[in-house]
């Protein structure tokens, strides 16, 4: 797969380099901007680009704009983003309306490389990688009449990892459990929440993150 | 119209230089000397027809030329109009010496023959400062001396007047005429342009003039009038100029007398202070004293700043400096000094300058109450000083805690990152040493818990979140880890400046950990928006209200945040009743 790296540190963009050549990643640019990185989006058919949300020059929201700006311009293409912080705020300005082929992970998630790897390739090829932060964040929210007392510790196992856009094999591999355990959780939980089924495993991602967020 | 260069000053202490009184007695003497000299003279004369009639009209003009000179040399010394009006009355005289039968006399009269009237648009266009404020009215007046004076002596030399005259070098009467023709319809030219600049001063000055001294201004532009109508009239050789002269003498006359009515008037004028005083008494609290000193002076433009001697600078009410007008702009300035100091300064009309002594009556009224005045201006520009260094401090202390933040996110937070990373990569390459292994990954986990600090420690510096993605962003994740349900409401169309935000952001987070430490309340509601140029947050709950005092601490370093940036921060919390709290910080 062939991806692009947008990262103003040195140490940090020479290390994810190494990282995803090594797992087998073919890095065809390494970029210090996002300017440098909206060129090389145009002019390579890229799998996926890893953005850092804090680029040069004013190292507030160029990362960010320059991977929706990839979104909007190259649908196809997977936009992985990382941040030293992670923001609710943040994760739903970059999915938008979509949560396919999209991450948004804390930076520190590149030290679990098997971790990063698997949600390199799952953006790359159009799912999604949300941060269990962001996830936690949500479930942890207040509300006044909580559907989610409804589920039992199993489910909201199984949602958490659903809502940072596990497969079903990624579930069951996570929590040790068969496929067919986890589809029944999972469409078990979608009928306590009221939430219509959908069939792809990311378009899963953005109904479960919007239903947690409203 | 232009100002006076220099602003007037009015000292409210200390007497003002009046003239030597034996000076002013010595020129009275000369004065009443010339008059019976003019008699003398025209009686002796063995070439004035009516005699008597002419030196009457002579006098008519030396006698109240020199002494209503005199009543203003002594009223108001500051000016050179007494002294301008009191050589009027003598130039007249000395043009009178050419009735003498004696040559040397007879000479220099004639030589003085036509600067009376140089004089006169002097003094007319030098009214009420006895300074010629402008560059056209320098221009005419230095026309009017050299063409009375110089070309009279050019005519004098080339022998145009009379047989006795001393000067004559050369005998070309036909020449002579023609420089005199010259000089007549210089003067009548230089006569009407001072009566255009005099009717254009008075409908542009925008105040409307006290009686007497419309009254005087038409007799000066009268008086004008007439020089040019006589000029016109000994050109033209009109047989009605003997006629015209005794009427251009009559009308000249006249000025002084109603200069001195004027005077007079002023001093009557005075009585618009009692009323001044009246109001002051009134109201002894320091008040803006423009309305009042606008009114007992009778204009509406009037405005007041006061001098702040530890600033070195003028103030208006509010102690927010003002620049007082330079003399281009068509504004006067009159300084009002106590004890030698600044005090306060007048920028009016300029047409106020020709009632000097309503400028002194109502400033010296006013003296306690514009000491006053200026103390509580003082005040007031050090509460402002001490605004603006408070919102400089918290200003320096954002950036750098702003530059904190970044440092610590581009190099610690960094290099941990990267190290852990490297530890991720070595891991890899362990693959069969489980020991190893799981070492590593307690390296890797105390690295995670070291970051997961230096993110809550970088947070709480400064939200990087707020100065890159703005106000909503930041308070979305906020309202999703706040203890109690929040309904979050950010209606902002565009970013506000980011002290502004960060503000906004912090009174947002307080509020909300307030009610989760006290408040007990069951729901949160924020609404941030834009409202009369300021942005508005409100928190507001459903708990228990009646915020104790450890709550308040938090309350009150928000509130200084909030003022340091001209904003307010209000608290509602009655007992029982929830708790609102409502900043408003002013936003371009």
């Amino acid at each position: 797969m062939r991806v692009a790296i947008a990262e103003d540190s040195v140490l940090l963009r020479e290390g994810l380099a190494r990282l995803l050549s090594d797992a087998g990643f073919d890095v065809v640019a390494q970029c210090e901007d996002a300017e440098e990185l909206l060129r090389k989006a145009n002019s390579h058919e890229l799998d996926a680009a890893i953005v850092d949300i804090r680029l040069p020059p004013t190292h507030n929201d160029e990362g960010l704009r320059a991977a929706i700006e990839i979104r909007d311009q190259h649908p196809s293409m997977g936009v992985l983003v990382l941040s030293q912080y992670v923001e609710l705020g943040l994760a739903m300005r970059l999915l938008a309306d979509s949560a396919e082929g999209v991450g948004y992970l804390l930076k520190d998630r590149i030290s679990d490389i098997p971790e990063f790897v698997a949600a390199v390739e799952r953006v790359a090829a159009g799912g999604s990688a949300i941060d269990p932060i962001i996830v936690s964040t949500l479930l942890s929210r207040r509300r006044s009449d909580d559907p989610l007392a409804t589920l039992t510790p199993r489910e909201h196992e199984v949602l958490e990892l659903m809502a940072t856009g596990s497969s079903n094999q990624g579930i069951a591999d996570a929590l040790v459990i068969t496929l067919r355990a986890v589809e029944k959780y999972v469409s078990s939980i979608f009928g306590k929440l009221g939430l219509p089924s959908t069939g792809s495993e990311s378009r899963r991602v953005l109904a479960v993150l919007l239903f947690l967020r409203s | 119209m232009a100002a006076s260069a220099a602003p007037r000053n009015i000292r409210l202490q200390g007497a003002p230089l009046a003239p030597w009184p034996r000076l002013l007695w010595a020129v009275g003497l000369a004065g009443l000397a010339a008059a019976i000299a003019t008699f003398a003279l025209a009686l002796t004369s063995d070439h004035v027809p009516e005699q008597g009639l002419q030196a009457a009209l002579v006098d008519w003009i030396t006698v109240p030329y020199i002494l209503g000179g005199l009543v203003a040399w002594w009223r108001r010394p500051d000016s050179r109009f007494g002294p301008l009006m009191i050589a009027a009355g003598f130039a007249m005289f000395v043009s009178t010496l050419q009735w003498a039968s004696a040559p040397l006399p007879y000479t220099i009269g004639l030589a003085f023959d036509l600067l009376p009237v140089a004089v006169l648009i002097h003094v007319f266009l030098a009214f009420p400062s006895g300074r010629l404020e402008r560059d056209t009215e320098r221009a005419v007046v230095a026309a009017g001396y050299s063409v009375a004076a110089g070309l009279q002596l050019v005519k004098m030399l080339l022998g145009g007047v009379g047989t006795e005259n001393l000067l004559a070098a050369a005998a070309a009467p036909t020449a002579a005429n023609a420089v005199q023709d010259v000089q007549l319809v210089t003067l009548s030219a230089l006569a009407l342009t001072s009566f255009a600049l005099l009717v254009a001063r008075r409908r542009t000055s925008g105040r409307p003039l006290r009686r007497s001294v419309a009254l005087l201004i038409d007799s000066f532009a009268l008086g004008l009038v007439m020089i040019a109508a006589l000029m016109l009239a000994g050109a033209l050789e009109l047989s009605a100029f003997e006629t015209i002269r005794r009427i251009t003498f009559v009308v000249i006359g006249i000025a002084p007398v109603a200069f001195l009515i004027a005077l007079l008037d002023a001093r009557l004028a005075r009585s618009a202070v009692g009323d001044l005083v009246v109001e002051l008494d009134a109201d002894p609290a320091p008040t803006d004293l423009r309305d009042a000193l606008s009114r007992a002076l009778g204009d509406p433009s009037l405005t007041l700043a006061y001098w702040l001697p530890e600033f070195e600078s003028w103030a208006d009410f509010d102690g927010r400096a003002v620049e007082l007008p330079t003399h281009d702009n068509g504004r006067a300035t009159t300084l009002i000094d106590r004890e030698g100091v600044h005090l306060a300064a007048l920028v009016h009309n300029p047409s106020l300058g020709d009632e000097p002594e309503r400028l002194d009556a109502v400033s010296a009224a006013a003296g306690i109450a514009l000491e006053n005045g200026r103390l509580h201006v003082d005040l007031r520009a050090r509460l402002e000083e001490l605004k603006g260094s408070r919102g400089r401090v918290i200003e320096a202390g954002q950036h750098e805690r702003q530059r904190l933040e970044r440092n610590l996110h581009d190099g610690a937070q960094q290099r941990l990152i990267a190290l852990s990373l490297e530890l991720g990569l070595l891991k890899e390459r362990l693959v069969g040493q489980p020991d190893a292994m799981s070492r590593l990954d307690q390296a890797r986990g105390e690295i995670a818990l070291s970051l997961e600090e230096l993110r809550d420690v970088a947070r709480g510096i400064h939200p990087a979140v707020v100065s890159g993605h703005g106000l909503g962003v930041a308070l979305e994740s906020l309202a999703a880890q706040a203890p109690v349900p929040v309904r979050l409401a950010v209606d902002l169309d565009a970013r506000v400046q980011e002290r502004i935000e960060v503000a906004a952001y912090y009174v947002v987070s307080e509020s909300l950990a307030n009610v989760g430490k006290h408040a007990e309340a069951s729901s949160v509601s924020v609404d941030v928006a834009r409202a009369n140029g300021s942005l508005v947050v409100e928190v507001v709950d459903d708990g228990v209200g009646g915020a104790d005092s450890e709550r308040g601490s938090g309350l009150r370093g928000l509130a200084d945040r909030v003022e340091a940036l001209g904003g307010r921060l209000r608290v509602w919390t009655p007992r029982g009743g929830g708790t609102r709290v409502r900043a408003e910080i002013p936003c371009a």
